[in-house]
């Protein structure tokens, strides 16, 4: 399971003081782990920075400029002041639990780290064979550590921030465990490394199959994120700031790394699900089939991380173009929109593979290759399967629309059912002319 | 104007709504901006950014900008332009120019003569309006208003310049852009 074929200088030398097996099994992950954290703590800094800066850009504004070139040191003079702030308690809160809830979020939010393929040999960490199942369990305690924050904080504005973000998380995750199985279908496995070798070893990305899977999984990751537009429970003008209302100093930059790392691991784990993961087309062929194995896992982790960058950069796009739902709006889209769209995903994926099954043997088409990593498709099998992912949006928005026929709160329009018409010729300025009798 | 049902939408409306072409052409526009933001530096022109990096790089103030005064002098002798006329003082609307001369004896084609001379000149800042009356009373171009808008002390009496630092300027931080 962990057949590590690392840098061989760093191993031969690690071999002189350990045996085997130690290096193996308890040295190499400690490596890993303590680069996986560094990255992933350097990536969520950086992604504090890059929000200032892309939301500074799409406002015609600089962002941070003044801590080294360009602000790029900024992210470490925040943590450092941060780091110095006074750790303050509120008088009544429950001490223990208001302690403990930061720890949690952080650790549910680094956690799934553990099992995000970065890349193919040495960049995974451990290759769960329930990867998927592993990372929706532990991503879903972050409910706890809000919830638990929240009452802790013996404050009004908390507990409403903890209520309503619980309510989003629990109801968001739904549609977003439901998402996933389309993907699961192709890929004949719940390992994060097996999904990506399934779309490596079929040359496809499983986004073309499963087009409104992505989209369900995005929309229900940036909703289980708390980010805009979906951010009501830290909703400035009517919480303060949420369930994080009452933390100060380095407890509060621990919720605030946990958002961000949350976010990072929607990102990673969409990107292994739907983008392909590390798998980029002809990388293998230039590298690894030519025997430069280390710059085949390097160049395959710069993948990873840029198509992850890419969807980052979508949450960020996402948050200053849209303004924030309404509550009921939220458990709308959550509700009616998004977990039908996912069982209406699941039901047409599972029809679609079964057509292509079907039609394998007896109509002479070949559909399917192999079976021995993921659903190995010929192309015929590809286009169809292609095909009926095209037809599944159509299919799920007519599905939708029907479902939703008479829902009237999404749309405030359709509440009113009259309106006043103001009743002005077409191509005039909208004034209403002034009759020199009545204006005098 | 009447009560009317809501129009139902058109089919293209339909349309625009199941492809979400709103959310697309709002989605457009941030990106227009971020992307104008990383290549059209000119934000007056086009996309750009609009910030100033105030102390490193000084705004350009407008042409008629009246700021911080000054006494001019003779480039070449070094010594004031400043006759003590007095004509500022009546010119300023706000009274916050104080001209004191002094008698010195000159001798002018060998008689003995007294003549008015600057002796110190008191420009109250926190009163002036920037009107430039009387740059434009003065007659021999020595008092001046110029384009320096770092006017800012930490008292009152600060904002009181005496000769020294009319002719002299005020002395700020300059930063390296």
């Amino acid at each position: 399971m962990f057949a590590f074929a690392a840098p061989t200088f760093i191993d031969s030398l690690l071999l002189k003081f350990f045996s085997e097996q130690t290096v193996n099994y308890v040295i190499w992950p400690f490596i890993q782990i303590g680069l996986v954290v560094v990255i992933t703590t350097g990536w969520v800094a950086y992604a504090t920075y890059l929000e200032r800066k892309i939301s500074a850009f799409m406002q015609a504004r600089l962002g941070p400029m003044r801590v080294g070139p360009w602000g790029l040191l900024q992210p470490i003079a925040d943590g450092l002041k941060l780091l110095t702030k006074e750790d303050f308690i509120p008088e009544n809160a429950d001490r223990w639990i208001f302690f403990v809830a930061p720890y949690i979020a952080v650790v549910a939010a680094f956690i799934v780290m553990a099992v995000v393929p970065f890349g193919p040999d040495w960049a995974v960490i451990t290759d769960v064979n329930i990867g998927v199942l592993f990372v929706l369990a532990v991503s879903s305690v972050g409910v706890l550590a809000l919830i638990l924050a929240g009452w802790s904080s013996n404050s009004k504005y908390a507990l409403l921030g903890a209520l309503r973000s619980s309510a989003q998380m629990v109801s968001y995750e739904v549609s977003m465990g439901l998402a996933i199985i389309g993907a699961l279908m192709f890929a004949r496995t719940l390992s994060l490394s097996g999904i990506v070798s399934a779309q490596a070893s079929n040359s496809i990305w499983f986004v073309f199959y499963q087009p409104i899977g992505l989209v369900i999984f995005l929309i229900s990751g940036i909703a289980e994120n708390n980010r805009a537009p979906f951010d009501l429970p830290e909703a400035e003008s009517e919480l303060v700031a949420g369930f994080h209302t009452e933390y100060s100093g380095f407890r509060w930059s621990l919720f605030f790394m946990a958002e961000y790392a949350a976010m990072v691991v929607v990102t990673a784990v969409a990107t292994t699900l739907y983008l392909g993961g590390w798998y980029f087309p002809l990388v293998y062929r230039f590298t690894e089939a030519k025997g430069f194995h280390h710059a085949y896992v390097v160049i395959s982790l710069i993948v990873f991380l840029a198509k992850a960058g890419l969807l980052l950069y979508l949450y960020f796009w996402l948050r200053w173009t849209l303004p924030r739902f309404r509550y009921d709006q939220l458990m709308d889209l959550g509700w009616k929109w998004l977990l039908p769209a996912a069982l209406i995903n699941i039901v047409v994926t599972a029809i679609g593979i079964t057509v292509i099954q079907g039609l394998h043997n007896p109509a002479g088409l070949r559909t399917i290759k192999s079976l021995s990593a993921g659903l190995g498709l010929t192309l015929t099998g590809t286009v169809i399967a292609i095909a009926i992912g095209v037809a599944n949006l159509f299919i799920t928005g007519g599905l939708l629309s029907l479902i939703n026929w008479r829902a009237r709160d999404f749309n405030l329009k359709k509440q009113r059912r009259q309106i006043r018409l103001v009743d002005l010729p077409k191509g005039k300025p909208a004034v209403v002319p002034v009759s020199p009798e009545s204006a005098t | 104007m009447p009560l009317v049902p809501v129009p139902k939408p058109t089919f293209s409306q339909k349309l625009k709504r199941f492809f979400m072409v709103d959310l697309l052409k709002g989605m457009a526009v941030t990106l227009g901006f971020n992307v104008g933001a990383l290549t059209d530096k000119d934000g007056v022109a086009g996309k750009g950014i609009y910030t100033e990096q105030y102390p490193k790089v000084r705004p350009d103030v407008a042409p008629r900008f009246h700021g911080a005064p000054r006494l001019n002098m003779d480039p070449e002798t070094h010594e004031t332009l400043c006759i003590a006329c007095n004509l500022c003082a009546l010119a300023c609307p706000e009274d916050c120019i104080d001209v004191i001369p002094m008698d010195v004896e000159v001798v002018v084609a060998g008689k003995a003569r007294r003549k008015k001379v600057l002796d110190e000149f008191i420009f109250d800042t926190s009163r002036c309006m920037f009107c430039a009356l009387c740059q434009e009373a003065c007659p021999t171009y020595c008092l001046e208003l110029t384009q320096d808008f770092e006017l800012a002390t930490y008292s009152r009496a600060g904002f009181v310049w005496n000769r020294e630092m009319l002719e002299q300027g005020r002395e700020t931080v300059k930063y390296e852009s």
